[in-house]
């Protein structure tokens, strides 16, 4: 299946889905849905109908900032030196009026088309106060340890997971260390 | 005797145990000698690289890198590199591409050879650890005369490698390639096709060609089972598209399957190492204008790379500042070692270090 | 550090003699970084042992904390949860620097033996309780300053 005809195929069905171009990841497609509700249908319909078999990986990103006209955080992260680990990475400028803000968890998948040599990104937003996205460990078993890696350290909920915990992290580091606001809490050990 | 009260146990197996290679622990409920569920408990190495390398300048990323996979951190060097130079749109000079290549296929016989060394041990044969390490120890000369350093390099580096060979480096490399090739058929002699070591690996971890693609498999272990996937063949990257090998697979899916793949494609390095050093042209190998402190614009890439335990890759988010505003890794040990959990379910406790032996993971990666 | 035990280094020749089990150990090499989870694992094992009991902390991680100073999850020296004999540098450190530790922890344990000597007491166990107290003394410590 050549990707082009599989992105058509894709935005036929589904009315939400949006091909981001020039594509993000160099050399890959790269697809965008409008909400989570949808994921499990394009997902579905790229690995049974389309051919992208194999899970590469899931990972997520926390947008946290004012943004620039391509959605990247423009203020720069300031690389501060954290001798205590207790201050947060990064000091959020509050939103502007009238000036783009990005406040999302875009969760990723990669799937891959090995006989067409093609990858896919599937970016999907959720909400950094509630972030939920269903699982797709009924698609692929491999999804089961990389969205508890996700769930640990950045906090989305994969919802139908059956067994949604800590996996990284021990049980007293609270918070979600990959989150940009993270402020870690001096615990016995520090 | 049917109306005998039974009852499960739960064994727990490590942080500490010998044969977990690292601080993995494994959560075995058993009955009798049957194991009912397991549950791989991991996080006991986990330092947050992602985390730091969000506060750390990129040059500085590449050395977290190393320290995920200690045992071959050439590759995790490297596909580091890759993501980053695809940002910065970096031209890589022929000569460092031959020599990234060269280091990687070093770095991945080293692995094996630990790999050889350990495994037999695990199954109760410790000649083979003596003899995979007296060759082992050759490599490490090799990098440490190109790079100085045994197991955590920091050889390869955004646009090039940190250093040209040194004088004497190929001919040194040519004569370990000559001694070492004689010494696989040692290998196969001790171990390979020992009767014993057959007994207790061949029937044992069959992992199916649809279990492996289930749970996102790569590397030997994905080979092992049949499936014909080498990054190195489906998606080249720096010179493998001129360079002449096979993709070594397995039959069965065994946990000798997953072993012979590995000792046959230490064949296959050498003869990399050997077309890359024939074809080795000369020009520099460090490309101009890397900036101190690199600044890529706003951007995202992903790399990946064959490492020696699978698809190994790096998804990259940059911000315009001197630190990656994501990075996140696809580390194959990760993925591999969460198969236990379908493979070990109704097999015997004594096979269960053949299996985990066998998956060849590293607790540094799987962790992060 | 399993190139130290292979062949070319050679440990058992210095007398190491790896053990599979805590209980039947008398020095735990602290090898790797140190995090958070594994932290009271360590603790366990530690106490596990009998004594006399040794630690040799090896590599920058289990020194300090290493290049993950500022991580969340790693413990800033294996010293701040367990008492640490030799420390030896590098990051991981050669098999060489491994070895040389071992024989500096001879050395230490050497000058120990004297003290042993004196305090023993027919109840072992009591013997080694007091020597643990008299090891962990002050005037003694700053005399094994040198050996760290």
């Amino acid at each position: 299946m050549v990707p082009d005809a599989a992105i058509a195929k894709l935005k036929e069905r589904f009315s939400g889905l949006q091909l981001m171009e020039p594509a993000p990841v160099k050399g890959h497609l790269s697809v965008k849905l409008s909400g989570p509700s949808k994921l499990i249908g394009v997902i579905k319909m790229l690995k049974d109908e389309l051919g992208y078999e194999f899970l590469d990986f899931i990972t997520a990103v926390d947008w946290k900032g004012p943004v620039d006209l391509k959605g990247y955080i423009v203020n720069p992260n300031p690389n501060p030196f954290m001798p205590e680990g207790v201050r947060s990475q990064m000091i959020s400028e509050p939103p502007t009026p009238g000036f783009p803000y990005r406040e999302a968890i875009e969760v990723i998948y990669a799937l891959s088309n090995w006989a067409a040599k093609s990858r896919i990104f599937v970016r999907v937003e959720t909400t950094r106060g509630d972030p939920r996205v269903p699982s797709l460990i009924f698609l692929w078993k491999g999804a089961d340890w990389q969205e508890r890696e996700i769930f640990d350290l950045l906090g989305v909920v994969f919802e139908g997971h059956p067994n949604l915990k800590k996996i990284l992290t021990p049980d007293f580091i609270k918070g979600h260390p990959l989150r940009k606001d993270y402020v870690h809490i001096k615990d016995k050990y520090d | 005797m049917t109306d005998l009260k039974t009852d499960t146990m739960f064994v727990n197996m490590g942080p500490q145990h010998p044969s977990t290679h690292g601080v993995l622990r494994l959560g075995l409920t058993l009955s009798g000698e049957i194991i009912v569920k397991a549950e791989p408990d991991i996080g006991y190495l986990h330092r947050g690289t992602e985390k730091l390398a969000e506060l750390r300048g990129y040059h500085q990323c590449v050395v977290m890198t190393d320290r995920w996979d200690y045992v071959s951190a050439m590759p995790n060097n490297l596909v580091f590199c890759l993501a980053a130079e695809k940002l910065m749109n970096l031209e890589i000079s022929s000569r460092a591409n031959y020599l990234r290549v060269l280091m990687c296929e070093i770095n991945r016989i080293a692995s094996h050879l630990l790999f050889l060394g350990t495994y037999g041990i695990d199954i109760g044969a410790y000649t083979p650890f003596l003899y995979a390490f007296r060759e082992r120890e050759m490599v490490l000369d090799l990098f440490e005369m190109a790079c100085g350093a045994r197991t955590t390099f920091n050889y390869i580096r955004i646009g090039g490698v940190s250093a040209d060979l040194p004088q004497g480096w190929t001919e040194k490399c040519r004569e370990f390639l000559n001694y070492f090739k004689g010494k696989i058929r040692e290998y196969d002699d001790l171990l390979t096709y020992n009767p014993i070591f057959l007994d207790r690996t061949k029937t044992v971890g069959i992992l199916s060609k649809e279990t492996a693609l289930d749970w996102g498999l790569t590397g030997p272990n994905l080979r092992g089972s049949g499936v014909p996937y080498d990054v190195r063949k489906t998606d080249p990257y720096c010179v493998y598209d001129k360079l002449d090998f096979d993709v070594c697979v397995g039959e069965t899916g065994s946990c000798w399957d997953r072993y012979h793949v590995r000792v046959l494609e230490m064949t296959q390095s050498i003869r990399i190492v050997e077309q890359c050093l024939g074809q080795l042209p000369a020009g520099d190998v460090m490309a101009k204008g890397v900036a101190k402190i690199p600044k890529p614009p706003a951007g995202e890439a992903y790399a990946h790379v064959e490492a020696s335990r699978g698809d190994l890759g790096i998804y990259l988010v940059a911000d315009g500042s001197s630190a990656p505003y994501r990075l996140h890794a696809r580390a194959p040990s990760y993925i591999n070692l969460a198969v236990l959990q379908e493979i070990l379910t109704g097999l015997k406790l004594a096979d269960v270090i053949a299996i985990l032996g066998s998956t060849d993971i590293v607790l540094g990666e799987v962790d992060r | 550090m399993l190139g130290a035990y292979a062949a070319r280094f050679d440990f058992d020749r210095l007398g190491v003699i790896p053990r599979p089990s805590p209980r039947q150990a008398d020095v735990m090499i602290v090898a790797g970084t140190v995090v958070k989870k594994m932290a009271e694992p360590i603790i366990t094992i530690y106490h596990q042992m009998p004594e006399p009991k040794f630690v040799i902390s090896m590599g920058s991680c289990a020194n300090c904390g290493g290049p993950y100073y500022d991580s969340y999850s790693v413990v800033k020296g294996v010293d701040k949860i367990i008492p640490v004999d030799v420390y030896v540098a590098g990051c991981p450190p050669r098999p060489e620097a491994l070895q040389y530790a071992v024989i500096k922890l001879q050395e230490k344990i050497g000058r120990l033996a004297p003290t042993r000597q004196a305090m023993a007491s027919p109840i072992q166990e009591k013997g080694a309780r007091v020597w643990y107290r008299m090891r962990l003394s002050p005037n003694l410590r700053k005399d094994l300053a040198v050996c760290n």
